[in-house]
């Protein structure tokens, strides 16, 4: 693990270097996923600023459940990129060999392969958003309350890249997976909002199935006392599950890898 | 003992059979018809430590195919694989800290980074202690001239600085078996040389087993005596390269443009005649009984000759020519 950690900042550095031959690259990809994301605060506020309150919720306490799941995307943003690409760039171009050929798990050689700063806009607009929503709400910024954000944060990440992980595997079988990434990926948009203006079934679906819910809709309600019961905490759980289901299927796909080669 | 040891080796790839164009492409897809090859099949061969053993077989013959099992990328569908004792795709971690590959003209290295930073990473990944680090960068800086390569990024360096810095970073963890697939192709004979004098040093040196695949007959005559041949999967000889000049290696074809039609001439003692076109002829003959002069000048003598070009045997040729002498090659050989 230690070996790992600190392999992880050679990795790191190393990618800092690149992204920094190319700058103008770096300040574009990094800012432009913010104003994607900013385009989409302003329109939402457009809408509520018509309806002061979306089925109950105000517009601060959607930006909350807005905030937060920005804030989760960002992080398999940043750190699980390159599932996205495992089809197209490494498994069709032969590169994947090279993961295992190396004396270390091709997953992690995979995910340290690139670091992606497109995701630090998102960290940044996703930060501002809940810190904004706090404060206009008068939500107690204690050490209870910034715990509790962190380890929401940690877990939305960790379902965002569980269900990355469980898509990309796909890889292994089709090359290209980025469709069937995609669509899953996709209904995070969903989870923008409060879970309660959607039907039971996207609220089951957002819930157990494609959880993204946990990223935000639940750990938002928490912080506003609003009652979900112990959906409040179950999240890590919830994670966690999802987490070794993809962690299997990324094994099952590269033992269909290593007998088939392709 | 031996450092590399195949038995019945075999792999079976499932694939769809698929009729052309469209219509075929469709029926594919509704109902596929699945047909397996035999990408390798049951190779056996040992290859001892401190050996150099080019793996030679035209595109498609399973050299690939082999070297992916011998490395744990690929599972073998039946028969085994030991290297170093291990088996490569069970115990993959700890066969890769002991083995290097280098894998025809892709890179292992980082597209955008100096080469000195791609080759830190490397270093890092396979934990080379730093001062074991620096010394090995002074040992190759002699036959790979790394100091003017240093501070490049791959993208922007030749093939054969390409080549020199692949190399230097499959061998910077001092592996006991290193796999080269293709190390020299598409480089001029400088460039060749340069890299086939720093394999023949590493294999002296630290007596490295190599395990090389090449279209070159050169690398293969300067640096294998011993060569293992497969074709369509199937091993048709392991033994030395001098068995196989000697027999197949000792044919040479001679063209000639003429001015005149070649239809009536005679034929100059010891050769046969190839193609059958008006203005050109093309002898096929046995170096060990006649020379290209002698041929030469019984032509000329007969009719005026525009130009004349030399072709010694291509790789593909002396494959074709043993597989077409069956199987009798190999089993009189000891060592399969």
């Amino acid at each position: 693990m230690r070996r790992y950690l600190s392999l992880y900042g050679v990795f790191f550095v190393q990618r800092l270097k690149i992204l920094m031959e190319y700058r103008v690259n770096f300040l574009i990809g990094a800012t432009s996923t913010s104003f994607l994301q900013i385009g989409g605060v302003l329109a939402m506020w457009v809408v509520m600023r018509q309806i002061p309150s979306l089925n109950g919720w105000s517009f601060d306490e959607v930006l909350l459940v807005f905030g937060l799941v920005t804030i989760s995307e960002s992080i398999t943003h940043m750190f699980a990129d390159n599932l996205w690409t495992l089809g197209w760039q490494y498994i069709r171009s032969g590169e994947f060999d090279r993961f295992l050929v190396r004396p270390i798990d091709p997953l992690f050689h995979l995910l340290a392969d690139r670091f992606c700063h497109d995701g630090i806009g998102n960290l940044l607009v996703g930060t501002a958003l809940v810190v904004k929503a706090m404060s206009a709400l008068h939500i107690p910024f204690t050490v209870a309350t910034a715990l509790y954000l962190v380890i929401a944060v940690l877990t939305g990440g960790a379902i965002f890249i569980a269900l990355n992980l469980l898509t990309a595997s796909s890889a292994f079988w089709l090359v290209d997976s980025i469709p069937v990434t995609f669509l899953v990926y996709n209904t995070y948009e969903f989870a923008k909002y409060p879970l309660t203006i959607y039907g039971r079934g996207i609220r089951i679906a957002l819930t157990w199935l494609i959880p993204y819910g946990f990223a935000s809709f639940y750990p938002a309600s928490y912080l506003l006392g609003r009652n979900v019961g112990a959906l409040a905490w179950m999240g890590p759980l919830v994670a966690v599950l999802f987490m070794s289901l993809a962690y299997r299927a990324w094994k099952f796909g590269l033992a269909h890898y290593t007998s088939t080669g392709s | 003992m031996p450092v590399i040891r195949t038995e019945q080796l075999t792999k079976i790839f499932r694939v769809v059979r698929k009729e052309p164009g469209l219509r075929g492409s469709l029926k594919a897809l509704v109902r596929p018809r699945f047909e397996n090859i035999a990408a390798v099949n049951q190779v056996s061969f040992e290859i001892d430590a401190g050996e150099i053993v080019g793996y030679i077989g035209v595109n498609g013959a399973g050299k690939s195919t082999t070297i992916k099992m011998l490395t744990g990328i690929l599972v073998p569908t039946s028969g085994s694989v030991q290297v170093l004792g291990r088996d490569p795709h069970r115990q993959r971690v700890a066969n890769a800290r002991e083995i290097g590959a280098v894998f025809g003209q892709r890179t292992q290295l980082w597209w955008d980074l100096p080469f000195i930073e791609s080759l830190a990473l490397v270093g890092r990944i396979y934990e080379v202690p730093p001062a074991r680090y620096r010394q090995l960068l002074k040992d190759f800086e002699d036959t790979l001239g790394l100091s003017e390569l240093l501070h490049i990024p791959i993208r922007n360096m030749s093939l054969g600085q390409k080549m020199r810095a692949e190399l230097a970073a499959t061998l910077i963890h001092e592996p006991r078996v290193v796999y080269l697939d293709e190390p020299t192709i598409g480089l001029d004979l400088l460039a060749k040389e340069r890299i086939r004098d720093f394999i023949r040093e590493q294999n002296r040196g630290r007596g490295t087993t190599v395990l090389l695949t090449t279209h070159d007959l050169g690398d293969i005559e300067q640096l294998c005596p011993r060569v293992i041949i497969i074709d369509a999967g199937r091993l048709i000889y392991d033994g030395p390269i001098a068995t196989i000049k000697e027999r197949f290696g000792r044919h040479r074809e001679i063209t000639f443009e003429t001015s005149e039609a070649t239809t009536a001439i005679e034929l100059p003692r010891d050769c046969t005649r190839l193609a059958a076109e008006p203005h050109r002829l093309t002898l096929r003959f046995d170096r060990t009984r006649t020379t290209a002069s002698q041929i030469a000048a019984a032509v000329m003598e007969q009719i005026e000759v525009l130009d004349f070009s030399l072709a010694e045997p291509d790789l593909a040729s002396i494959v074709r020519q043993i597989y077409q002498g069956g199987l009798r090659e190999v089993e009189g050989n000891p060592r399969s």
